[in-house]
């Protein structure tokens, strides 16, 4: 069959289906008449049997090796292994259009499918409507300026192939992930929009997008870490995060999202905030398609090398478009969204969470604002300027101190009204820990004011969550006799949701050790040896052994081996690579790790001479693992919070 | 318990200021992040790997065996290239809103928040007293059965 017409049917009978889905529905909703609500519907659930088949038409002109095709001849080769060929699917925008396309139509398919006897609810037909509009902006896009079927006028002999650096684990699920996060927080902006068009708007829509905004927030959170994993392990510079303006793009929704579902807590709780909520989710929703937007645009430099795509301004427009729209909608709710706030204290949780959210928006801002700069620059003095890492390090880091204090603070203050009594009581055994923890700190040698305040505050933070970990199990223990360590589990299985959110906060914890760790105590050196001759760093010698030179699939490997020694004691062999693949203009260099919970050896080799000197670069990255650590705790804490409890029967 | 958690704290502590003790001096990365490549616009020193870049990174590791500090080498490389070769916009002119907004906005923030925060529990002492005036103190009874059924409140979120 040919796949080529396939994919492009699917994808004009994918846009149709939305476009008539649309129609369906808006006449449905003047006339109030319920089977076309129905119908639209079912049309708009059935766009995702079409983009599934564009989807499959493109993976098999991949296996295919269907060179005659643009999108494929530029993303893979004959030599491209059979894994990396299937994922190049979304190597390039076209067809990361195509993947956003396609999950965007099984989850809105999976939203059809769940409210299908909702039908009838005031909502429904809106949050349909602004689902199939948003896919078919997509779509739209995918059917003219970007489509990934676009035939050359030759069929050439072989494909350009997929980008070396691509061509890694973590980069494969990183932008899926990624994607998969932004995707997701369509479906609550859907629901808020919704729920203001037709005046519902009591917490209903926030309880019904709980598990998606978390469950996209995971997504985010994982997408960011495979890609700090991946800057690590295949850039060769040492370092995981850049502040490079595409990475800023992902981690500015995930702090408005991370804001959104602190404060949708409170909303659910005392249904308070519900102006604020509604703006943070369409915020939400806009940094992820002004990230796609810059992305796309290639208005700023940037190391992910997407460049000017063309499809810049139609995302403008999409995002000028959005924004106005939800903004009026906000400000025509205004007088029903608005309730009559009240706090019993000015110390509760809910003071905290709402400076919790002003830290986390500010440093979103800041971030927003860096990376915009050079073009408000530009446009006010003339000059570009590059805005980089020094500085968002030491704007936002000031800011992520602060953050961290409120959440250690948190748990000590309880919702609505904290005694002095209790705070003082739950206040002053972290309080203790940190301040010995500094002194100690501070006797040993840790004199710079940033380190020794993250190490200090992360062991206030750990103390009050293992405080709220002892206080549970000992509550439990004393209601049903369980052992302490019978108690805890249960305890933390039972109030997943709450202990979820301490895991994540512990994860974070453990992410400042290892970020502080890695930044502020980090040696390197560089040095040129003969086979034979060795190198010191810190506690580790490094002697240069062994040389070789091989052909592996769709690359040439020259790989260094180093003998390791620490402390005089043997400590394992590490071997470095460069790597020229074929297609490629430019050499790898392949990381070599030796990790430990004290620390990162990394070795790259940079240069290779004639005679088979080789130059390595060597650098010690202390405590570094546990940023890793804390990122995966972040994702469990996330899964923790959206497992659904066994639903309770009425009791008769 | 809590004693064991101190000694705990104290052993990780030391563990981290044994990491700590061999904080370094200044290295090649931490200058070349305050860097742009001149021959690839827009791409951070420490992060590129051309050619032209490995002209800049030999200036530096020159630079840093005669023991020049962070300002120095950066003074030197903004005489060669003007300030554009620079990743941290200088403190001055223009420049200043970059560095001042952030912190303006948090401010601003703060403010708002903590306005809102009074207002609120003004409302919520009205409240209260526009209760409790009309009868009798709240029954301690109740005041407790209240305060336990907030707490089973709380641990079911």
């Amino acid at each position: 069959m040919n796949m080529v017409l396939l994919g492009n049917l699917s994808l004009a009978a994918a846009f149709a289906a939305s476009l008539l889905a649309m129609m369906l529905l808006l006449t449905g909703l003047m006339r109030n008449d319920l089977r076309c609500i129905e119908s639209g519907r079912r049309f708009l659930a059935g766009v995702a049997v079409f983009t599934s088949m564009a989807a499959l038409a493109l993976s098999r002109l991949f296996m295919t090796d269907a060179f005659q095709v643009e999108y494929v001849a530029s993303y893979s080769d004959r030599a491209l292994p059979l894994f990396y060929k299937a994922t190049s699917f979304w190597a390039g925008q076209k067809g990361s259009l195509l993947f956003w396309a396609w999950v965007l139509s099984l989850y809105i398919a999976l939203v059809t499918w769940n409210t299908r006897r909702e039908t009838r609810q005031k909502n429904t037909p809106y949050i349909y409507l602004v689902l199939a509009a948003i896919l078919g902006f997509f779509l739209l896009l995918l059917n003219t300026v970007s489509s990934p079927f676009t035939l050359l006028s030759f069929t050439p002999p072989d494909g350009q192939g997929l980008n070396p650096m691509l061509q890694n684990p973590g980069m494969i699920f990183h932008p899926p992930t990624l994607f998969l996060g932004y995707i997701g927080f369509t479906i609550p902006f859907a629901y808020a929009v919704a729920a203001m068009i037709s005046g519902r708007l009591d917490p209903g829509w926030l309880r019904k997008t709980r598990r998606w905004n978390i469950l996209s927030w995971i997504f985010l959170t994982i997408g960011i870490i495979l890609g700090g994993q991946w800057a690590y392990v295949e850039l060769g510079w040492g370092g995981f995060w850049a502040w490079d303006p595409v990475e800023n793009a992902s981690f500015i929704p995930w702090l408005v999202s991370t804001a959104f579902i602190h404060t949708a807590i409170i909303q659910e709780r005392r249904n308070i905030m519900r102006v604020w909520n509604m703006a943070l989710i369409v915020l939400t929703f806009l940094t992820c398609i002004f990230g796609t937007y810059l992305v796309r645009s290639g208005v700023l430099q940037s190391v992910h090398d997407f460049g000017a795509t063309g499809l810049g301004g139609f995302f403008l427009v999409f995002l000028l478009v959005t924004g106005i729209g939800s903004t009026i909608l906000i400000a025509e709710s205004y007088s029903q969204l608005r309730t009559r706030h009240s706090l019993e204290s000015l110390l509760s949780r809910e003071s905290t969470f709402l400076f919790n959210n002003v830290i986390l928006l500010a440093i979103a801002f800041s971030t927003l604002f860096g990376t915009v700069f050079p073009l408000i620059s530009e446009m006010v003095t003339g000059r570009k300027l590059t805005v980089g890492e020094p500085f968002f390090n030491q704007v936002n880091t000031p800011l992520f101190l602060l953050l961290l204090l409120l959440t250690g603070l948190c748990p000590l203050i309880g919702w609505r009204r904290a005694s002095a009594d209790n705070l003082k009581k739950n206040f002053l055994f972290p309080a203790t820990l940190a301040i010995a923890g500094a002194m100690v700190l501070f006797g040993t040698g840790v004199r710079e004011f940033y380190p020794l305040a993250a190490f200090s505050l992360a062991l206030f933070v750990s103390a009050t969550i293992l405080g709220e970990f002892a206080a549970g199990a000992r509550a439990r223990k004393r209601l049903t006799g369980e052992n302490l360590l019978v108690a805890l589990p249960r305890v933390l299985w039972k109030l997943r949701r709450r202990y979820g959110g301490y895991v994540v906060h512990f994860g974070m914890v453990l992410m400042v050790i290892g970020i502080t760790g890695a930044t502020a105590f980090k040696q390197e050196k560089e040095a040129t040896l003969q086979r034979g001759e060795a190198m010191t760093i810190g506690d580790y010698r490094l002697r240069y052994t062994d040389f070789r030179s091989f052909q592996d699939r769709n690359r040439t490997v020259y790989a260094a081996t180093l003998d390791v020694t620490r402390q005089g004691r043997p400590a394992g062999r590490m071997t470095t690579e460069r790597r020229y693949y074929i297609n490629a203009e430019q050499p790898t260099t392949e990381v070599s790790l030796r990790i430990s919970a004290r620390e990162d050896l990394y070795l790259t080799m940079p240069t290779i001479g004639s005679n088979n000197e080789i130059t390595i670069r060597a650098a010690i990255n202390p405590l570094l693992v546990w940023g890793w650590v804390g990122g995966g705790l972040m994702v469990l804490g996330g899964i923790m919070a959206i497992i659904p409890s066994r639903r309770r029967r009425p009791t008769p | 318990m809590t004693p064991a958690i101190i000694r705990y704290g104290l052993i990780f502590a030391l563990v981290l200021s044994l990491q700590a003790g061999t904080a370094s001096a200044l290295t090649r990365t931490e200058v070349e992040k305050h860097l742009i490549c001149s021959a690839c616009p827009g791409e951070a020193l420490n992060i590129d790997r051309c050619s032209g870049g490995d002209s800049m990174r030999a200036e530096i590791d020159r630079r840093l065996a005669r023991g020049q500090d962070l300002q120095t080498i950066l003074d030197f490389f903004v005489g060669q290239f003007g300030e554009d070769i620079l990743t941290v916009p200088p403190r001055k002119g223009f420049n200043l809103v970059a560095w001042a907004a952030p912190f303006v906005i948090l401010l601003i923030g703060l403010a708002v928040a903590t306005i809102f925060i009074h207002r609120w529990n003004a409302a919520g002492r009205r409240e209260t007293s526009g209760r409790d005036r009309p009868g009798a103190p709240p029954d301690p009874a109740l005041r407790r059965r209240v305060e336990e059924e907030l707490d089973r409140m709380e641990d079911a979120t």
